[in-house]
């Protein structure tokens, strides 16, 4: 069994790695961690930005912790380079690190829409720590903040940015917003509803370019139409975090391809999270999901098999949801399956929407809208997102929820789903609480 | 451990459960804060409570990013709400729908079993609801197959 692991990254797979290493293994291993930045979550970063917890917060383990954890941590370096025949990385200061087995969970960043100006004063990306310092430090109540692009991670800060009191405008280049979470409809009744709680959309614009003017920002529209501001948020998407990567034998695709144990194309080099091209739950193929439970089950899958176990990995089911002015809007599975037999239901009075997507008799996909304050949105959301992950077979229940797809629940107990999803775990075994990870003595 | 078992055919759907509930996690007597709901079947003719299995998994508790979801000394999963920041991956993640969340504390909430001493069971007059040391079970699927055959005719 491996006796010395090497992770690298700190974020949410590495660090879900590092702890399931220790839960699993029968005899103490070294475990050493390299990571650009000390570990947090990037998903809590937007509620560092609204205030509403302390930076010290977003931390999911501190020097003392990853002491106790036994983890040998060299934090603010980069790996640069992997040699897979001589099992060892070199990092940026030139120092060297063997192992006999290797984690790659480097994640990914973001990048800026190729437009002259992107890279000028008070434009920023917000996907690290250091880049929400550099928001939080420009947002004043009253402030304007046009966010360029309307996709997922746009919409996790768009609440943050109007609590702090400053004006929003959306830009998006496409002709509709969060074009990779909800369909067509979905993005209609959510463009509206950002009218009436006063953010202004503008899509189908292209940005030609972003200037400084006195200080303040003035974007140039391709199509004219110019919007003065004082701050720009670049939310045009991310890469993954795999230049250095270039020359080693390990084999990327969109991602680095693995197999069902996450191994990569070089047997002792495993990968997770963002930069891992694993399996869909509902497609059954590789994909790169990008999202904080996929990195999780990820880590978890392969600290389990660094530890020497051998946990498949099922595959992990894509579930976004993003609160939008008190608007819960949530996604699942194949949602944006063509293929599928597609069943859906707006209610006039009330903004509230749902669309299920069907293979044969089994639930693949989900869209939900509602209020955040009605509590059957709440529990519909996660019984939606168990009929899609249990895959139960629902008879005479499809033709049911087909018509009424706002009462899913006797659908969903009386496919006895429960049954289905009890036995479910991700490690073969009951998971432990996040203070139980067992400490050096 | 001692998980809630439901008797569904003894429900009467008075929902002092639900009451007894959102006072003992909220404070206020308010069925909408219960997080054991009752639900009716056949057109109101019988009902069911429903609830947090506490499931081996807890896919609540291992998808928190911030690690505010805890096992508590009953072993129930409890949300530690000084940690608990809002961000509802947890509401999207328990496949059974037992997750909630309050928008005035915007924090994630759900069943801790009380501590060991759940209130629900304690307040239901007809014992559809009992604490006991057994393993956590699907309580409701075969009454929901009986009680909704109509219901699904109906649908065809
Ligand atoms: C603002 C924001 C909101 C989000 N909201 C959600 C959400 O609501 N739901 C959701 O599912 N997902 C969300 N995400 C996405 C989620 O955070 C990521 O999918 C998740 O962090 C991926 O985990 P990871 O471990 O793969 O990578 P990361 O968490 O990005 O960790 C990668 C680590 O590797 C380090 N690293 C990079 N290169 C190197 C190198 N060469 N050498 C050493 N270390 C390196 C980095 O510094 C970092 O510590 C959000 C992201 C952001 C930015
Ligand atoms: S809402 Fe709270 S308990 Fe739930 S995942 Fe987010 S931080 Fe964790
Ligand atoms: S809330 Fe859901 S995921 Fe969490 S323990 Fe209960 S059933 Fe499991």
């Amino acid at each position: 069994m491996a006796a010395r692991h090497l992770v690298i990254g700190g974020g949410t797979a590495g660090m879900n790695a590092i702890r399931t290493i220790r839960e699993e293994e029968s005899e103490r291993s070294s475990i050493t961690l390299v990571s650009a930045e000390r570990p947090y979550s990037r998903m809590v970063l937007p509620y560092y930005l609204d205030r509403s917890i302390a930076e010290s917060h977003v931390f999911t383990a501190t020097g003392k912790v990853l002491a106790d954890w036994g983890v040998t941590a060299h934090l603010g370096k980069r790996v640069t380079a992997l040699d897979t025949s001589a099992s060892a990385c070199t990092l940026d200061d030139g120092t060297t690190i063997p192992y006999d087995d290797c984690l790659i969970a480097t994640g990914s960043s973001a990048v800026r829409a190729p437009v002259p100006g992107a890279d000028g004063r008070g434009v920023h990306s917000f996907w690290t720590l250091d880049e929400a310092r550099g928001v939080i430090a420009q947002i004043q109540p009253g402030s304007h903040v046009v966010m360029v692009g309307a996709g997922f991670i746009a919409f996790t800060i768009l609440n943050s940015i109007l609590s702090l009191g400053a004006k929003l405008t959306i830009v998006e280049i496409a002709p509709r917003i969060l074009p990779r979470m909800i369909d067509d409809t979905g993005a209609a009744l959510v463009q509206a509803w950002l009218k009436e709680h006063g953010v202004a959309v503008r899509t189908g614009a292209k940005v030609a370019r972003i200037e400084d003017v006195k200080g303040r920002r003035r974007l140039k529209f391709a199509a004219g139409g110019d919007l003065v501001c004082d701050v720009v948020i670049m939310a045009t998407g991310i890469k993954t975090n795999l230049e250095w990567l270039k020359g080693s034998p390990v084999k990327v695709n969109q991602g680095i391809v693995v197999d069902e144990y996450l191994r990569s194309s070089v047997p002792n080099v495993y990968a997770a999270g963002d930069v891992a091209e694993g399996r869909d739950l509902i497609s059954q193929k590789a994909a790169v999901h990008a999202i904080e439970p996929t990195a999780q089950e990820h880590g978890r899958i392969v600290g389990a098999n660094m530890a020497g176990k051998n946990v498949r990995y099922r595959g992990s089911l894509i579930i976004n949801i993003v609160e939008v002015c008190h608007l819960d809007v949530a996604s699942f599975g194949a949602w944006d399956d063509t293929g599928a037999e597609a069943a859906s239901s707006v209610k006039a009075d009330r903004p509230a929407y749902r669309k299920l997507l069907w293979r044969g008799d089994r639930l693949t996909g989900a869209i939900i809208l509602g209020r955040s304050s009605d509590i059957w949105t709440v529990n519909d959301v996660g019984m939606l997102k168990g009929l899609v992950q249990s895959g139960v077979s629902l008879g005479r229940w499809k033709a049911y929820l087909k018509k009424n797809p706002f009462d899913v629940k006797p659908a969903f107990i009386a496919a006895k789903t429960t049954s289905t999803l009890l036995p479910e775990t991700v490690l073969g075994r009951p998971s432990k609480a996040p203070g139980e990870t067992p400490v050096a003595v | 451990m001692s998980v809630l078992k439901l008797h569904p055919e003894k429900c009467t759907g008075c929902l002092r459960c639900e009451l007894a509930c959102s006072y003992m996690q909220t404070g206020e007597y308010q069925p909408a804060k219960s997080v054991i709901r009752v639900s009716p079947f056949e057109g109101h003719t019988s009902y069911a409570p429903y609830t947090c299995p506490q499931c081996a998994e807890g896919w609540c508790m291992t998808a928190c990013p911030v690690g505010a979801i805890t096992i508590n000394a009953v072993g129930a999963k409890d949300v530690l709400d000084d940690k608990c920041v809002g961000c509802k991956l947890c509401t999207i993640a328990c496949p059974y729908g037992t997750m909630f969340y309050d928008p005035a504390t915007r924090k994630a909430f759900k069943c801790n079993l009380c501590g060991g001493a759940p209130a629900c069971a304690e307040a239901c007059p007809t014992a559809a609801i009992t604490y006991e040391d057994v393993a956590t079970a699907d309580w409701l699927g075969d009454f929901a197959v009986e009680r909704t055959a109509r219901v699904l005719a109906e649908a065809r």
